[in-house]
């Protein structure tokens, strides 16, 4: 690595710290690239389009919601994807089989938080690596859930169970429910001593612990929240589809992990927002669908979300170092 | 007059096989800094770590404001008003400076929710208070200087409205407007009737600084002066006191052609042009405080952290030192400062500690003769007497005067020109110690030339034919063995004392 | 397991208490079990095929107990069997490159995909963890850029030896794999390259501090395990005569189940080659005989994940309680 030279007074990188912010920057990505592809392609600016692109990948803001907590706390979840694919069947099968509305829109959510609290219970008293519980768990759902429904497609949906596609004075009910969701995070993120745990536990537990957070109880709280997250995710995603597929969506944890890590959470811990998160996770969709509008095949789209994530985390840790050794220099 | 806000009186403290602390006693009163001064091992923090609630003490009392107190957890001293500045500072590099302030007991508005506006006011009265204008309450403390994170943590503690701070080293990382900056704050906090308990190794420094001192020496008390009567000499004699008898002197032998010649070495940040040399045959002390940039010297010699600027020649020969493999083909064996980090892989045997850093000498093509690295262990072993029940039992499992026999053994398995030693008789007890000693001895007869770094100062002069000090990433004095008394060494490694004998 | 059997594993020989030894006992009794249920079980025909059918993870499972043994891991492995399997396809079909010369590219494709993620782990120091979930996703969205979903077929029959022939009457790749094995087992236990592997793992910086090269070991073991998992690629192609871009899917999984089933520490610096022969033979009896007793496969990886979870839990509270 060359160390390139930092020019510019302290003055101007105070500027570009007010203004640079990684969800400003992400904001202007947004609306830059829906300008650039417009031009391209005017098509792509039709309101159908943007309202597709939000409502289709709303769930995944949301789920990046609850994935940006447990990477802030230090820790990774690769069994997200295979827990939505779980509970949305659930959440099925229990509309199809005739229980009331509300029951087949909370089970998800209580379930949800069930599994994923007991997976940050195994990673903070047991000591055992997050990434070895959730791989494994992300097989136990994967396979539990075929074996047991042998990947048969639920039809008939009851008319109610469509939560998706009610609306609020007009704004989409995917679109209320990630807005309402990012907010109330990232307030409770932002303003409250069980928020900041978070990020303390995450950036050094040890400090963290004299003064007065408990790391272990922080990472199970921060799972059991990912869990409700997973839920909400579950019930827009799960209640836009006419027939919901009994299998795990593939990938799904690497485009949640994207959005969050994209949004500027830091992969070592201690640092990001949900608001970032959230407008990640539409910039990604946006360009997987402004590839199509500039006739990239789309087969393309994983690995330039792949060369995404690469690339963000390359450049968090360097710019990490950096700031350290600047800490050093000065 | 008031009871002191703090009286520490006849202390003990014991680890298993160590007395850390015998009969301790010293007391702060408000507006006053009380300093603590003591070579490494002294005990000094252990004290403190006892007076914050880190440890137990086994006997005496701590009294605070005059009534007897028991801390069982540093929570407990924090709200006794007792508050901790650690050198290695406890921040969250990703939040801001007001936020690191508060964390844990931040001012709250409705609904749990923490109230922003008055965290911030707060920091800012807080930084105001002790007239810090450059720091903003927003700035995110990762991208701070290592000056500035400390008057965090001093916000910090003040937060917690301390009356008693104990800062720990204060000044081992800081430039030298960094320490007049921090002197101001610590005046301003005894006007306020803060007491302080500070601890240097810089005897310039405590003069400037406190009112009154106390010297340890091996976990017990020595005495407590005013500094207004004291003078460096005095307090260097009492913190090293009168133990070089103890010690195996070196054996005179021929001192031969140089076997290393730095010149100019610099290695950010805290190597700044060394230039030293050592020959065959002769031992170099390398004298210094903790934080004068003795190891890091020592890992550019060896490539771990490789020299920026400078040349190194080895036996007269221009070498580039690059990687610790660069260095070890060239003959330099490096025995680390921390052994349990740097110098043994614990759950590792015996057997595989000691040929570690000798796998090349000991394998062909890349397979290792696993006979020959049996027979080596077993005759490191026996030449270290190295207390084990076998070669295969893990090393981390030894007492650790023999863990430092391995470490130093390995090294010798590669017959090195140059030995470069950090600290080689760090918590090892007294029987290893000698052994060490009289091994480096016998070396040095063998025409090895080593470079010794040491905190202990009788084991520097009675083991060096010459001393170098090092202060602030420099080399500023140089003795030789006729003219290496404790005074003057210490004296040069203090900073000021050296110039107040000059100057007397 | 209950306190008295833990205090009598504890108490019991260091042969016993290894952990090959215990697998190997439970494997046995495994064989027996299975054998009594099922006749087809025990027969020469089926173990053989059950060699055949496991030899890709177990190509990967080499190098990746040496990646877990330096304290790394590697999650990437499937994704770079799909990347090599689709510039297998690629290079022969689109290129028209001669067959051996597309398994050289198709080999190359998997070394350079491990080098990058050890060459960024070394040098940018990003832990493995989060290089290797970013470079599954990439080489995943590379293998789909590349192949645009096509699937290649058609190669010529002799291609078909590699995975579907045999030789000395044992499935070709079965002996591949065991050449294979004794390799890695003597360079693991007998080369001073293996030994610093355990070092770095147990105390990175002692090894450092010892002159051990560690990068350049770190990075060669993440290369061969992208170049185990071209290799894996290959094989796998041969066998199934077909290149798809979602080959190796879910491999990292039975990969990293078999290593830390085997006895490798997730924490590094503990583990052998045998163990995990131990583990990837277990893993595969384990589908085999759910399958024979009309377990469908899907839920074979429920167990393999449990195993994975239980199997780490284990080891940790075995190894707290010893110290």
């Amino acid at each position: 690595m060359t160390a390139i030279p930092v020019t510019g007074a302290a003055a101007s990188r105070g500027f570009l710290r007010r203004f640079a912010s990684q969800e400003a920057l992400l904001a202007l990505a947004v609306i830059g690239l829906a300008v650039a592809v417009g031009f391209v392609n005017p098509r792509f600016l039709a309101y159908r389009n943007l309202a597709d692109i939000l409502l289709g990948n709303a769930y995944i803001a949301i789920a990046a919601i609850g994935m940006s907590m447990v990477i802030i706390s230090g820790n990774i979840d690769i069994s997200v994807g295979a827990l939505i694919g779980v509970l949305a069947t659930v959440s099925g099968s229990l509309a199809v089989a005739g229980a009331p509305t509300a029951v087949a829109w909370l089970v998800p959510l209580a379930l949800g938080i069930l599994v994923m609290a007991a997976q940050g219970a195994v990673v903070a008293y047991l000591r055992i690596p997050a990434i070895v519980v959730t791989l494994g768990m992300l097989s136990i759902l994967k396979g539990g859930l075929i074996s047991v429904t042998g990947g048969k497609w639920i039809t008939d949906l009851p008319q109610g169970f469509h939560l998706a596609d009610l609306d609020v004075l007009g704004v989409p009910m995917p679109v209320v429910i990630m807005v309402a969701a990012t907010a109330l995070a990232a307030i409770w993120m932002r303003d409250t001593a069980s928020g900041r745990a978070i990020y303390a536990t995450g950036g050094n537990a040890e400090a963290a612990r004299l003064c007065g957070v408990n790391p272990q109880r922080t990472v199970v709280m921060v799972f059991a929240l990912h869990g409700l997250f997973a839920g909400l995710a579950t019930l827009v995603y799960a209640t836009q589809l006419r027939v919901i597929q009994s299998t795990t969506p593939s990938g799904l944890e690497l485009t949640i992990i994207t959005a969050s890590v994209v949004g500027g959470v830091s992969i070592l811990g201690g640092a990001g927002t949900v608001v970032g998160s959230t407008l990640a996770a539409i910039l990604i969709a946006e360009i997987t669908s402004a590839l199509v509008f500039v006739n990239v095949s789309p087969y393309w789209t994983d690995a330039l979300r792949g060369g995404l994530i690469l690339a963000t985390v390359i450049a968090d840790i360097i710019r990490r170092r950096r700031r350290a050794a600047r800490g050093w220099r000065t | 007059m008031n009871a002191p806000l703090l009286d520490v009186r006849n202390l003990e403290k014991t680890f298993p096989g160590v007395r850390a602390l015998t009969g301790v006693s010293f007391d702060v009163r408000a507006g006053e800094v009380h300093a603590l001064l003591g070579e490494n091992g002294a005990g000094k923090s252990t004290l403190i770590k006892v007076v914050s609630g880190v440890y137990q003490p086994d006997g005496g009392e701590i009294l605070i404001d005059g009534r007897a107190s028991r801390f069982t957890s540093p929570e407990d001293a924090k709200r006794a008003g007792v508050a901790t500045i650690y050198q290695e500072l406890l921040l969250f590099p990703e939040l801001t400076v007001a936020e690191n302030i508060f964390l844990g007991h931040a001012p709250r508005a409705g609904f749990g929710r923490i109230d922003w506006r008055a965290v911030r006011t707060k920091a800012e009265a807080l930084l105001a208070s002790l007239e810090i204008d450059d720091l903003a309450a927003g700035q995110i403390v990762g991208s701070l200087s290592v000056g500035h994170r400390q008057r965090v943590e001093i916000l910090r503690a003040l937060s917690h409205d301390a009356r008693i701070l104990i800062m720990d080293e204060p000044t081992a990382a800081l430039t030298e407007a960094d320490v007049t900056r921090l002197f101001g704050i610590v005046r301003r906090l005894k006007g306020r009737g803060v007491g302080i308990v500070y601890i240097s190794h810089r005897l310039d420094e405590l003069f400037e600084i406190a009112d009154r001192v106390t010297v340890l020496r091996d976990g017990a008390y020595v005495g407590s002066r005013r500094m207004a009567d004291t003078n460096s000499a005095e307090l260097v004699q009492m913190m090293v006191g009168r133990r070089i008898e103890n010690l195996f002197p070196k054996t005179l032998v021929p001192i031969g052609a140089p076997v290393l010649e730095a010149q100019n070495l610099v290695c950010h940040p805290m190597t700044r042009g060394v230039s030293l040399t050592v020959r065959s045959g002769e031992i170099v002390g390398l004298a210094g405080l903790v934080g004068s940039g003795r190891s890091e010297l020592a890992q550019v010699l060896f490539g771990i952290t490789p020299a920026e600027r400078g040349e190194i020649r080895l036996q007269g020969e221009a070498v580039r030192i690059d990687s610790p493999e660069a260095a070890r083909s060239r003959g330099i064996a490096y025995v680390p400062e921390d052994r349990a980090v740097q110098g043994l892989v614990r759950p590792m045997s015996v057997l595989n500690n000691f040929s570690l850093a000798a796998l090349g000498a000991l394998s062909r093509f890349g397979f290792i003769d696993r006979a020959a690295e049996r027979r080596m262990a077993e005759a490191g072993v026996k030449r270290f007497s190295v207390k084990t029940s076998s070669v295969d039992e893990a090393a981390g499992r030894l007492s650790g005067g023999n863990q430092q026999k391995i470490v130093l053994g390995k090294w010798l398995a590669n017959s090195p020109k140059l030995l470069v030693l950090d600290e080689p008789t760090r918590g090892v007890d007294v029987g290893a110690k000698a052994e060490i000693h009289r091994l480096m001895g016998d070396l040095a007869a063998d025409g090895v030339a080593i470079l010794m770094i040491s905190s202990e100062l009788p084991e520097v002069l009675g083991m060096s034919d010459r001393v170098l000090v090092m202060r602030e990433g420099r080399l500023v004095a140089e003795f030789d063995r006729a003219h290496a008394t404790s005074e003057a060494v210490g004296g040069a490694m203090m900073g000021g004392g050296a110039n107040r004998e000059r100057a007397a | 397991m209950s306190a008295a059997a833990e205090t009598a594993l504890l108490r019991a020989p260091w042969w016993l208490k290894r952990h090959e030894t215990l697998l190997a006992i439970i494997l046995a009794v495994a064989l027996v079990g299975l054998g009594a249920f099922n006749d087809r079980f025990l027969t020469l025909d089926n173990l053989l095929n059950q060699g055949r059918l496991m030899t890709e993870i177990g190509l990967i499972a080499l190098p990746m107990t040496f990646v877990i043994i330096t304290g790394g891991i590697d999650l990437s492995v499937g994704a770079i069997v799909g990347l090599s399997a689709v510039m297998l396809g690629y290079a022969w079909k689109t290129f028209a490159f001669p067959l051996p010369l597309a398994i050289v590219f198709a080999l190359f494709v998997g070394g350079l995909a491990g080098f990058v993620n050890g060459f960024v782990i070394t040098r940018v120091k990003v832990p493995p963890l989060i290089m290797t979930i970013a470079t599954l996703a990439l080489y995943r969205g590379l293998a789909e850029g590349v192949s645009q979903a096509h699937s290649v077929r058609g190669y010529p029959e002799a291609f078909y030896v590699l995975g579907q022939g045999d030789v000395l009457g044992a499935p070709t790749q079965l002996l591949i794999l065991i050449v294979l094995i004794v390799v890695a087992g003597v360079a693991l236990d007998r080369t001073t390259f293996g030994r610093a592997l355990y070092a770095i793992g147990s105390n990175e910086t002692a090894a450092r501090f010892s002159a051990l090269a560690v990068d350049r070991a770190k990075l060669v073991v993440y290369t061969l395990s992208g170049l185990a998992s071209g290799l894996a690629a290959v094989v796998l192609v041969s066998r199934v005569t077909t290149t798809r871009m979602d080959m190796g899917m879910g491999y990292e999984l039975d990969v990293i189940a078999a290593v830390v089933l085997g006895g490798t520490s997730i924490f590094g610096g503990a583990g052998t080659i045998w163990g995990t022969v131990i583990g990837l033979v277990m893993i595969q009896l384990l589908k085999n005989g759910l399958a024979l007793t009309g377990v469908k496969g899907d839920a074979t990886i429920v167990v393999i994940g449990a195993a994975l979870i239980v199997s780490v839990l284990i080891a940790s509270s075995l190894q707290r309680r010893r110290e």
